[in-house]
């Protein structure tokens, strides 16, 4: 029965949660469920639970966590599944059940996505000052970094290479049409671009976290935040230098 | 308010949009997520008229917004990260962080530093108005809900 509890929290941080919302909940669920003390610790890649029921036995499991995907649909529905094992006291096949659901949810195709990414950029160009024609130029390598990152991605998964990768795409296309006299500055559509990678909510959670006192989450949360800002810097540095495109 | 302000306040909201389908957001919670983009510009817009240094109306935007953010999660019984992540997208440092990345090859060191600690500046006053803003909330409703008590009560850290 707490291994659900586990399997609940473990999934609630792969979907995006802060680590103390899953502490909270981990515990909470603990309690409700008859253990006489929880002890939870939790950092954004590993999780370490302990239980004591009241007939003086202890529960405990580690779970390494690799990766993360922000997906709030799941994380919204994992919500309610551990409030109702607070509130409603499910049976052990009522949450089977349920957990087997949420594991079911799905997230955007691929080809949304694509659209999700060329819309972001365009959005943001117009946002930071570019015109209708930078716009649509973003719009459309918004679209070419979507799809040529997606192989590479699913052999390596690791964020920051493909970030550096993404980077390095966006600036050699724009400064290539800068050459080319199509576009007058480059500045805004690199930045729209951009703006799909940038780790904002990544840091802002790092930062969260800290204060919140999670020291070693967001601590960790933090260098992976840098990290990954420095990976686009990296990118953009690698284009304008050795690309010869410096203005 | 002239014709660029709007369009900055709809690519905002399209920007939010964005992401929030990135993030699966679904339904009612995906349309608040992306009209608490549109507000987040707009105010802005409209503190950044009254005060000028940008990092306070981040501040004071970021908090407004992630109020917005605790009570719709409330009304949405989910976690308030939805709502708080997709609706600050606007908010990002993201033309910061490109300058101080050019500024290395066109302004030299000091008009690099000077941007670089501005981007911090824009993010950590990011951050400090939503944990504060999260923590007076976390305060306001333990007050309120202090009379009937239910099992909010094992845990009193904000």
């Amino acid at each position: 029965m707490f291994g659900y509890i586990i399997d609940i929290g473990e999934q609630m941080l792969l979907s995006g949660a802060e680590v103390h919302r899953v502490e909270e909940s981990i515990s909470r669920m603990g309690y409700a469920l008859g253990a006489e003390r929880v002890d939870v610790f939790i950092i954004t890649s590993s999780m370490v639970v302990t239980f004591h029921t009241k007939n003086g036995e202890t529960y405990t499991q580690t779970r390494r966590i690799t990766t993360s995907n922000t997906d709030y649909e799941k994380l919204h529905q994992l919500n309610e599944l551990s409030r109702n094992i607070c509130d409603k006291r499910l049976s052990e096949i009522q949450i089977t059940n349920q957990l087997e659901l949420i594991s079911n949810i799905k997230k955007a195709p691929i080809w949304v996505e694509i659209i999700c990414f060329s819309i972001i950029a365009g959005a943001f160009t117009l946002f930071f000052g570019g015109n209708i024609k930078e716009s649509v130029i973003s719009l459309i390598i918004g679209a070419i970094v979507r799809i040529t990152i997606y192989f590479p991605e699913m052999i390596i998964s690791n964020k920051i290479f493909n970030k550096f990768l993404s980077t390095v795409i966006i600036t050699l296309l724009t400064f290539l049409l800068l050459k080319c006299k199509i576009i007058m500055s480059a500045d805004n559509i690199i930045i729209g671009n951009i703006m799909t990678l940038i780790p904002g909510i990544g840091l802002t959670n790092a930062l969260r976290d800290l204060f919140t006192g999670d020291s070693i989450a967001g601590l960790l949360r933090l260098i992976e935040a840098v990290l990954m800002a420095l990976a686009i810097s990296a990118g953009y540095f690698l284009v304008t230098l050795w690309g010869g495109f410096v203005i | 308010m002239n014709n660029t302000e709007i369009l900055q306040i709809v690519s905002g909201f399209i920007g939010s949009l964005g992401f929030g389908v990135l993030f699966n957001i679904r339904g009612k919670k995906l349309i608040i997520a992306s009209i608490g983009g549109l507000l987040a510009w707009l105010l802005f817009i409209l503190f950044n008229k009254a005060i000028s240094n940008e990092a306070i109306c981040y501040f004071i935007v970021a908090a407004i917004i992630s109020a917005y953010a605790e009570i719709s999660a409330r009304l949405c019984k989910t976690p308030a990260t939805t709502f708080i992540t997709t609706s600050l997208i606007p908010l990002i440092p993201g033309s910061s962080l490109y300058y101080t990345m050019s500024s290395v090859f066109s302004g030299g060191l000091e008009n690099f530093m000077e941007k670089a600690i501005y981007t911090l500046q824009l993010a950590s006053s990011l951050a400090l108005g939503i944990i504060l803003s999260t923590a007076f909330l976390k305060i306001f409703l333990k007050l309120i809900t202090a009379k009937n008590k239910n099992y909010l009560t094992d845990k009193t850290e904000v």
